[in-house]
């Protein structure tokens, strides 16, 4: 049980900085780069 | 179509010759008759005295008068006719250009897991789009005549801008016909062994020009709209390449690409269903059972990507000209994108039920039912908050009593962050189902399964959080380029699902137990979701092929050509709306007379007993 726990919580952990560093790189293509809380640098 | 354009062409030129520079043909084949404009008129003349020697051969727009235009009696109306068989060639251009895209596919999925009935099927898909074939040629050519005769000066124009682009489609299309008559017709001759080999050859060969053609005739409509290689007068300043590339022209081939196949995938879906309600026997209703759940995949799979490729097309029409954009999506038109949402939510809810009843073919789907009701529940959210408007049109009183034009509460529904999360989630529901459904009639035998399904639920999450948040924060709370930015975002997201889904569930099957499936064993009310799929299907391409063709506004070719005809306005959405449905009748009426014919040629009258008479 307590594996399974700790087995979710990696992988979602893994899977949203997966999905942070995609919404930066997306954003960044287009020139619109993002600060580290995700909030506009412009 | 291309019979009456190569003619003009030809009659078009000096006494029949056409030389092309291919450099630079359409001044090259025009060199010896097109002279300028006349100055009082500008319209190019064939009896003005010839260039000099020193003048470059040129031709501009012409400006036409109302009396340029010929009428027709009855009170018929040119735009009528030309809209009704221009929509009608589209629709059937569609239907014959996408089956033989996935007809080859299934042909070599047949080839490589060696069952025949994969064979069997794509020759029956086949058997529908020659039909259709023979149509597409009748629309084409009543479609170029009238536009001949009812827009004589601007078609002169468009014939001399394209040139000799117009003998490469007439070549392209006669070897379209060959190429589509012998992979029909030599299908059973090359079935087996490298002879299979030279008939798929065959049928790539006849995607390869068919796709061409689309991409010449698409270059057309995307001239008319957004014009290049000529200057603004009108006058061809670059080559057949700067004329064609236009910046409209890639993303509508990749919309016209994609939406085709979804398009004819829906409608071999509605001939299964037709041919399953028919069936007199078991063994007929599970082929044409599973023939109707192939088609369904078809059009669902290729109809997930079509969201983007639209966006896509919209964004670079704003880049082009944001007059032009805000037409489409500002003004009057914009009520009509409501209407695309009814249609597109009625798509996707059609192709959602279907795969939910299709699950009864397996009692393996026993695991996964009790997700539909929350795929439901998503969906139909997701639908109402698409299809809510942003502006109402209310009288005096009414915007008193709402305190403004926007409500407080559905006005922040009505715009297009909304929107963008509600149909990624849509399209994320519908991915969802599909995956179910896929997954009932099998047990995963690997040992990271249940790592496996952390993943993809993990992706889930995440994604449906990150696009909600994307939608939320940017489009809420930032400037305009973050917000629009930020759809990009959300589309990553959807595809981050889609194709981790595929590849997961690829790797963990693999292997896999296969549950027994009963094909045919699915409610007949399953099947009439794949007739709404195509009338849906049909609908959606009438509404906004009026649209993309109404963001030309006055002109007939966007700044170059002015439109002075007695119909250079936008027609009411009532009046489109009319014809609208009168082409999507007219377009069912038809199809159900191929579905007719292709039944028709399997039929086989048994023979007389003696002294029985017919």
């Amino acid at each position: 049980m307590k594996s399974e726990i700790v087995n979710w919580a990696v992988i979602l952990l893994v899977v949203s900085l997966v999905f942070y560093g995609l919404d930066h790189l997306v954003m960044l293509m287009q020139g619109l780069p993002l600060n580290l809380d995700l909030t506009p640098v412009q | 179509m291309l019979f009456a354009f190569a003619l003009y062409s030809f009659a078009s030129s000096n006494n029949g010759a056409i030389n092309i520079n291919w450099a630079n043909p359409v001044n090259s084949a025009q060199a010896n008759d097109v002279i300028p404009a006349d100055s009082a008129t500008n319209i190019p003349s064939t009896t003005t005295p010839a260039v000099t020697a020193n003048q470059t051969p040129q031709f501009v727009a012409p400006k036409l008068k109302r009396s340029d235009y010929p009428r027709l009696k009855g009170g018929i109306r040119s735009r009528s006719l030309v809209w009704i068989d221009a929509q009608m060639h589209l629709f059937f251009g569609a239907l014959v250009l996408a089956v033989p895209i996935f007809v080859l596919v299934i042909e070599l999925i047949g080839v490589k897991t060696g069952d025949a009935r994969y064979d069997d099927m794509a020759h029956e898909f086949m058997r529908i789009s020659l039909t259709a074939y023979a149509i597409t040629a009748l629309f084409g050519g009543t479609l170029a005549l009238a536009l001949f005769l009812l827009y004589p000066g601007l078609m002169n124009y468009l014939m001399q801008v394209f040139g000799a682009q117009m003998m490469v489609y007439a070549v392209l299309f006669f070897l379209e016909s060959m190429t589509l008559y012998i992979y029909y017709y030599g299908w059973d001759a090359l079935r087996y062994g490298n002879k299979k080999w030279l008939h798929l050859s065959i049928g790539l060969l006849l995607n390869g020009v068919g796709t061409t053609l689309m991409v010449l005739a698409n270059s057309w409509v995307t001239f008319t709209m957004a014009p290049s290689g000529v200057n603004e007068v009108g006058a061809v300043v670059g080559d057949i390449w700067a004329i064609m590339k236009g910046p409209l022209w890639n993303p509508i081939n990749l919309h016209r690409f994609i939406a085709n196949i979804a398009f004819g995938g829906a409608v071999v879906g509605a001939y299964a269903a037709y041919k399953f309600l028919a069936a007199k026997t078991q063994e007929q209703r599970a082929h044409y059972d599973w023939m109707g759940y192939t088609s369904n995949f078809i059009a669902i799979l290729a109809f997930l990507p079509l969201p983007f490729a639209g966006y896509w097309l919209m964004a670079e029409i704003y880049a082009y000209s944001q007059q032009m954009g805000i037409t489409a999506m500002g003004g009057i038109l914009a009520w009509l994108f409501i209407v695309q949402a009814v249609l597109i939510g009625t798509i996707l809810l059609a192709g959602n039920y279907y795969l939910w009843s299709g699950m009864s073919r397996t009692e393996g789907s026993l695991r996964y039912q009790g997700s539909i009701k929350y795929i439901a529940v998503t969906l139909v959210i997701c639908f109402l908050v698409w299809v809510t408007p942003h502006t109402l049109i209310l009288t005096a009183p009414e915007i008193a009593a709402l305190g403004g034009s926007h409500h407080n509460i559905l006005g922040p529904l009505g715009i297009m962050p909304a929107k963008n999360i509600a149909v990624n989630l849509m399209l994320i529901a519908t991915f969802l189902s599909f995956q179910l459904y896929r997954r009932s009639n099998k047990v995963a035998t690997v040992s990271w399964e249940k790592t496996g399904n952390i993943i993809l639920v993990a992706i889930y999450l995440v994604a449906v959080v990150n696009i909600m948040f994307a939608g939320v924060y940017y489009g809420y709370f930032t400037n305009t380029v973050y917000k629009v930015g930020s759809s990009v975002m959300q589309v990553v997201s959807t595809l981050v699902v889609i194709v981790s889904g595929i590849v997961i569930d690829s790797l963990m099957f693999k292997k896999a137990k296969i549950l027994p499936s009963s094909w045919g064993k699915v409610s007949n009310r399953s099947q009439y979701a794949l007739f709404a799929l195509p009338v849906a299907f049909t609908w959606l391409m009438a509404l906004m092929g009026y649209v993309r063709s109404s963001v030309r506004t006055h002109w007939h070719v966007y700044t170059i050509v002015k439109d002075n005809s007695p119909d250079n306005f936008i027609p009411t959405i009532g009046y489109a709306g009319n014809m609208m449905t009168i082409v999507t009748v007219l377009f069912l009426l038809f199809v159900l007379f191929i579905f007719w014919i292709a039944s028709l040629a399997t039929t086989k009258q048994p023979p007389l007993a003696l002294g029985e008479s017919a």
